[in-house]
């Protein structure tokens, strides 16, 4: 398993097209795919859009980061940072972006790679 | 040692303070202090303190609760400390009814540095809250900017600052290490 994480609109998916030789039909879109399509993926962009709408619809992920280890090891997956502001006043925004920060970690913990792109810049920061 | 962590909202950041903090105490032998600031408002609130609690629990963390005026607590003995987080004590300096209010910063930073003088290393834990690009209120405004303040202060002073992402210490800054090199630099040109 690969992660790319960073804020948004980094070029977190042309740099993991252009690192891992991906045709944009290699990436799911996780704003709009079904849980099946997740574990048939080579990549996988808007992570987090995928959770927000597992959050919505009431169903649990805490089983996801096992799950996709077990059925989609190979997957790359990108995923905003969503973190790093003030705290939100509702408490949906609030479980949102802290359910999705801890599925990074646990995701960054199962992946041999994590990569963290900046300005288009991508660097390595866990690797084996 | 001074070691202040950032990082986002669940990036892991208190568990990787969390381990540094213990392994610190493990190899000196020394009591292993945590300093509590987060005030249990409401349900959400408790439930945020019961998770770090369960995160904590068999670490052989000694708890003491302080949600205002830093500088005034006394430490049992000189130990290893951790002060978890920042954010926390900043909002309640600013907010709450004996806080420091303007003087929010300064209540901040005197304090980090009387628990500094106290302790043999101190591991401090703060909030990356400056990246969403959302313009907030006057007052939410001024919390940001008393936070990175201190934040700035702090990190100037420590002797190492690590950023947290999804639970990957990324070094920002490490002065132990120079000192490490420039101690054996001068070593090897004095044998020379």
């Amino acid at each position: 398993m690969i992660l790319i994480v960073g804020g948004a609109f980094q070029g977190k998916k042309a740099y993991a097209r252009q690192t891992f030789s991906l045709e944009e039909t290699d990436i799911t879109d996780g704003g709009s795919c079904e849980l099946e399509e997740i574990f048939q993926a080579r990549a996988l962009s808007h992570f987090h859009e995928y959770i927000r709408r597992c959050l919505e619809a009431d169903r649990d992920v805490s089983t996801l980061p096992e799950m996709l280890g077990k059925k989609n090891p190979q997957v790359i997956l990108i995923a905003n940072e969503l973190g790093s502001g003030v705290v939100p006043t509702e408490a949906f925004d609030r479980e949102y972006r802290e359910t999705v920060g801890r599925l990074c970690c646990a995701l960054a913990k199962e992946a041999e790679e994590v990569h963290r792109v900046v300005c288009g810049i991508g660097r390595v920061i866990k690797y084996g | 040692m001074f070691e202040l962590i950032i990082g986002g909202s669940g990036s892991g950041k208190s568990e990787y303070a969390e381990n540094l903090a213990m392994n610190l105490a493990r190899e000196e032998y020394l009591p292993l202090y945590y300093i509590a600031t987060m005030l249990p408002y409401g349900e959400e609130g408790k439930k945020r303190i019961e998770r770090h609690q369960k995160l904590r629990a068999g670490k052989g963390f000694y708890t003491i609760e302080c949600y205002v005026n830093l500088r005034r607590l006394v430490l049992p003995a000189r130990g290893i400390v951790l002060l978890e987080c920042l954010s926390n004590l900043t909002a309640n300096e600013m907010f709450e009814d004996d806080g420091a209010k303007e003087q929010t910063t300064e209540a901040v930073l005197s304090g980090v540095s009387k628990v500094r003088e106290g302790s043999r290393h101190l591991v401090v834990v703060t909030n990356d809250i400056f990246s969403d690009g959302i313009t907030y209120d006057e007052t939410t405004v001024r919390y940001q900017k008393y936070l990175g303040e201190a934040n700035q202060r702090l990190a100037a002073m420590a002797d190492q600052v690590t950023e947290v992402v999804c639970g990957i210490p990324l070094q920002l800054k490490n002065t132990l290490q120079k000192t490490e090199m420039r101690d054996k630099c001068e070593s090897v040109v004095e044998q020379l």
